[in-house]
């Protein structure tokens, strides 16, 4: 449970975060020291538990099959400035 | 300079001694002269009051109240308290925004926080740091911090915040205010820019309880675009507020009293439960055998959620946007870096770790079995007392700077407040009195969906008492 | 050397349903850029999912239909990755507790033997946007119409043996969610999109190759080719001593090979956890028998009965049966005209999907209506008209809206059936053709078929054939 640098590295390549180097130290220090605080939950019995992943204990509504939302592309991509005939551009892509 | 109550401006609009539109711009003026040096606000708007005959009826008609910038306002900047969405100007409202609209409240501006949410100090803010009203070196606490000392200052009578691990409740505390978490799932949480999905709650900072309560029927309630939000019945909270208290079983759990609190905040506490005991309330020892996980139990499944929460910030479709251009790897990792603060970018890579291949079982799952066992702890309670009392946080306001090398020191600020997101049980802070010169709170947790009985207790403590209707000095510096 | 080729076909049917899995927003196909996208399908801070029952009760009849186990309680996970056409970072999706779980197809192949083919799993997710890198420069387009739209995923077991039998299990599953009606199957529009899991092993050994994935499958022709390559492509390797780097693989069908994917090069780790915005999805047991009773006949049923109760030919029946739209539109022309199944069979076969064909159209889109065409064949069985007439009405009925008995009468085309009236046009054809006659009566039958052609060409083909066979035989032997 001790983590690396490379650990760091490869979680911001996970992430799509860039750190530079300082920032890489800094967090590989404040990571180990979190760990530690998280590493408590060992200690405790968890046989036969069975994970909590809602405080509700409901389940899943289901929608009606009806479109309700219509056209507002030109609304929404007030948002961006990167938008061209009505696409949404990224650097290219190469497949 | 008068902090008036929703309920003193109730009766002032009916009385017609004032009017709303005079009452809108009676807190914008506050919040011009203020905010320069609390830094509560984000944006001031202006928002219209328009009068509709929907809201003729309405209770809540002509109040202002103050927004955290967490929540999506239609054609307001909802920045998050980011760089990521300083430009981000949001297309649709969030679904208690709406409620609230539509019962004829008006936003007086959207108030500061952490960056999404996380931190407990408000100094993750891209906006700069809040000031606590009561002494501007420090913290006001986090992440909704602004609209804690908007509501502490008189800035605002009433404000909507989020808590995801006691964000309303520990500002609250620290700021002299009352604020309540409601139910997971009492509130919707659609259009709340989401952190942490299974904890995150809106919720209301106010002045006292009886305001919470007249806000909370409005806000509350089943939202068919959320699918986690309860269709429990929402009740007229105002109607439970005069009961009776005697017979209330209080617990207090020895994980909480283990010495561990300073004796001057100790003494405070203690002289809450005896206003208590006075109306009649009995207290009982109890035990949460499992409430010291809780800290790390939230530090996985939080920053798990906000890790795969925050992967739509990428600048693509919305949102800060880096110039970065030679390939989608370097946009997207400039971008993200560019926009996001250091305490975000821990957690989102403390998450990403949690959940990555060959620790998702040894963490992750972990983490939700421990979280079991807490909410196991809570009901198995409830079956001996009906609400459960507790300091809200270890100290008063801490000061700016103080724990920002240090997370983990940050973290243990939520130490009384996480288990109830875990669990999802409503909680409320209320201020019990002052060291140094600093506000201090007490927490009452209730059950699910028992928040009438929150209010109703907190209710009856504010009848008795004055802490909550004290105003920091600063205030008198304004009129 | 001898090897054995594993395949595994995990098929994405794209389901066909109004609005999308998670939100309002249409799924009509086609639709300018942007415009069928809701804040949801955008990844907009604040936006909730909120499933969509139609999507949900697709699946459980997938499922059925395959006799699968239809989990009564279900997870959707989030499957986290950075790619612009998923706008949230994330694919909402199943992994551990899917809807659907085991179930079996069975396949027949060219040589008519049959093989059982285990399905393991099949889940719902939503689909991502399109990418388009030709638009722009330097800048890929991202059009998220698309994005949203619900996906069935379904997983074979890798019991697949060879390209031929994927072929085969790739059209049953198309057949298969055609006939539920949960998806048109178009392969052009990307409704059906099928990648393979390829790896070989030497002959009789247990332990799995390592397998490649190919992807960019989009018709059953392309499957095979795909996989016959892939195969050589792996064996080649193989037999050189080089390992199979476990990879996944784009099809290009221009050059007939396929290649490794460069942005899918780097190892993905998709970090799935139970997605926290949706609750677990639960359905009762009222639920599945509803559904269960609401099942369409099956094509292996369907083709039992055209053999057994309406006594076609085994082959006429698959052909028909093959096609839910043929099989409902031949079933809704029984429903006006049941004497002779195999006579509607018949012309199904040839005339219809000869227009069907040729016009390059979908039997919705056809111009005659089943009852129509139920009146045109009741007309050749009761010998009003010949065959040959019908053929020419047939035409006409393309394009005109006269009844068939309205077309009969104006145009005079009953069929002559009174002897007197057939008896003189023979008279006169072996009056003129008396060498004909001479030679039939030598032995040449042949030279009937000549005869029976001058007669009906006299009556402008109105007379009855075989009545006209007949008193032809008889004139002559007088």
């Amino acid at each position: 449970m001790t983590i690396e640098k490379s650990d760091i590295e490869h979680l911001c390549g996970l992430s799509k975060l860039n750190l530079d180097e300082e920032e890489q130290s800094l967090f590989l220090n404040q990571m180990q020291s979190i760990l530690k605080m998280i590493k408590e939950l060992e200690e405790v019995d968890t046989e036969d538990i069975i994970p909590m992943a809602h405080p509700l204990q409901m389940s899943q509504r289901l929608r009606e099959d009806e479109v309700t939302e219509f056209n507002e592309r030109n609304k929404y991509q007030k948002n961006t400035n990167s938008s061209e005939d009505g696409f949404y551009k990224v650097p290219k892509v190469i497949d | 300079m008068k902090r008036h109550t929703v309920k003193e401006l109730q009766n002032m609009i009916a009385e017609q001694s004032i009017s709303s539109e005079e009452i809108y711009q009676l807190y914008l003026n506050r919040i011009k002269a203020m905010n320069d040096s609390i830094n509560a606000f984000i944006s001031i708007e202006s928002d219209e009051i328009s009068p509709s005959s929907e809201q003729e009826s309405s209770e809540i008609k002509g109040i202002p109240y103050a927004l955290k910038d967490i929540f999506c306002s239609e054609g307001d900047k909802t920045t998050c308290g980011s760089k990521m969405l300083a430009n981000f100007v949001s297309p649709y409202d969030a679904t208690v925004v709406k409620n609230l609209r539509e019962k004829g409240t008006v936003i007086l501006g959207k108030t500061n926080m952490d960056e999404f949410a996380m931190g407990s100090s408000n100094e993750t803010s891209f906006y700069g740091n809040v000031h606590n009203p009561w002494d501007k070196e420090r913290t006001p606490g986090g992440s909704s911090g602004g609209s804690a000392a908007a509501v502490a200052a008189g800035m605002a009578p009433i404000a909507l915040g989020t808590d995801t691990g006691g964000s309303i409740r520990q500002p609250a505390a620290l700021t002299g205010i009352t604020g309540l978490k409601p139910t997971y799932g009492r509130c919707s949480r659609f259009g709340m820019i989401a952190f942490a999905s299974s904890l995150d709650q809106a919720g209301i900072l106010s002045i006292s309880a009886e305001d919470a309560a007249i806000f909370l029927e409005h806000m509350a309630g089943y939202d068919q675009k959320d699918s986690t939000s309860s269709t429990e019945e929402v009740p007229k909270y105002t109607d439970f507020l005069n009961n009776d208290l005697t017979g209330k079983v209080v617990g207090l759990p020895m994980e909480f009293f283990d010495g561990s609190l300073d004796s001057k905040y100790q003494g405070l506490v203690s002289e809450s439960i005896h206003a208590y005991e006075k109306m009649g309330v009995q207290f009982k020892d109890i035990s949460l055998p499992n409430i010291k996980y809780s800290v790390p139990t939230y530090y996985v499944v939080a920053p798990a959620e906000c890790s795969s929460n925050l992967a739509r910030y990428d600048g693509v479709r919305f949102g800060h946007r880096s110039t970065e251009n030679t390939d989608l790897d370097s946009f997207y990792k400039q971008t993200r870096k560019e926009g996001f603060g250091p305490e975000v970018k821990r957690r989102i890579i403390t998450g990403t770790y949690v959940l990555s291949a060959g620790y998702y079982d040894a963490y992750y799952l972990k983490a939700q079995k421990v979280r079991q066992l807490i909410n196991q702890d809570f009901l198995n309670a409830f079956e001996e007392v009906d609400v459960i009392m507790g300091p809200t946080t270890q100290q008063s306001a801490f000061k700016l700077g103080d724990k920002m090398d240090d997370p983990v020191s940050m973290y243990m600020n939520d130490i009384y407040t996480i288990s109830s997101n875990l669990s999802g049980v409503p909680a409320i802070s209320h201020p019990i009195g002052f060291v140094d010169n600093l506000p201090f709170g007490m927490q009452v947790i209730a059950p699910h969906f028992m928040e009438h009985d929150l209010l109703n207790i907190v209710h009856q403590y504010q009848m008795a008492t004055d802490w909550h209707l004290q105003t920091p000095a600063l205030c008198r510096e304004f009129d | 050397m001898s090897w054995e080729t594993v395949i595994g076909l995990e098929i994405h049917v794209q389901l066909d349903t109004n609005s999308k899995i998670f939100s309002g927003a249409s799924t009509s196909y086609g639709s300018e850029q942007n415009t069928n996208t809701s804040l949801i399908d955008l990844g907009y801070p604040g936006v909730l999912p909120v499933l969509n029952k139609d999507a949900v009760m697709m699946a459980i009849k997938f499922g059925l239909a395959i006799d699968a186990e239809i989990s009564r309680r279900s997870i959707f996970a989030r499957k986290n990755y950075f790619y612009p056409d998923l706008p949230k970072g994330y694919q909402i999706s199943q992994y551990e507790l899917p809807i659907v779980q085991g179930g079996s197809l069975e396949i027949k192949l060219n040589d008519g033997t049959r093989k059982v083919i285990g399905i393991t799993r099949a889940h719902l997710e939503e689909d991502a946007g399109k990418s388009i890198h030709d638009k722009f420069n330097n800048e890929t387009a991202i059009d998220l119409n698309r994005a949203g739209t619900p996906l069935l995923e379904i997983v074979s077991e890798p019991d697949i043996r060879s390209a031929e039998e994927a072929s085969s299990y790739m059209q049953k599953i198309h057949q298969l969610v055609r006939y539920l009606k949960i998806s048109d199957g178009n392969m052009q529009e990307g409704s059906f999109r099928c990648d393979a899991n390829v790896s070989v092993r030497p002959s009789g050994q247990a332990e799995f190759g390592t397998r490649a994935e190919v992807k960019n499958i989009n018709s059953f022709r392309f499957v095979e080719n795909a996989i016959n390559y892939e195969v050589e492509r792996q064996i080649d390797r193989l037999e050189n001593g080089n390992d199979i780097i476990q990879e996944t693989r784009l099809y290009d069908p221009d050059k007939d090979e396929t290649r490794p994917m460069r942005s899918k090069e780097e190892a993905n780790d998709y970090r799935y956890f139970p997605d926290p915005d949706l609750l677990p999805l639960e359905i009762d047991q009222k639920t599945i028998d509803k559904i269960q009773k609401s099942l369409p006949e099956l094509f292996e049923k369907k083709v039992i009965r055209y053999t057994d109760d309406l006594k076609i030919k085994q082959n006429d029946a698959e052909e028909i049966a093959k096609n839910m739209q043929i099989a409902e539109y031949f079933e809704a022309t029984l429903n006006h005209f049941n004497n002779n199944p195999q006579l509607v069979t018949n012309w199904i076969l040839s005339e219809v999907i000869g227009v069907l064909n040729r016009e390059n159209m979908e039997i919705n889109a056809f111009q005659i209506e089943p009852m129509q065409l139920a009146s045109l064949l009741s007309r050749i069985e009761d010998n009003t008209i010949s065959s040959k007439i019908a053929k020419n009405l047939f035409n006409q009925m393309l394009t005109s809206n006269e009844t068939v008995d309205q077309m009969i009468k104006q145009q005079g085309l009953e069929q002559i059936t009174d002897e007197g009236s057939i008896n003189e046009y023979v008279a006169e054809v072996l009056n003129e053709f008396s060498d004909q006659k001479d030679q039939y009566l030598a032995g040449k039958e042949q030279v009937l078929g000549f005869l029976v052609g001058q007669v009906m060409k006299r009556s402008q083909g109105k007379a009855n054939p075989k009545l006209v066979n007949e008193l032809i035989i008889n004139q002559i032997k007088k």
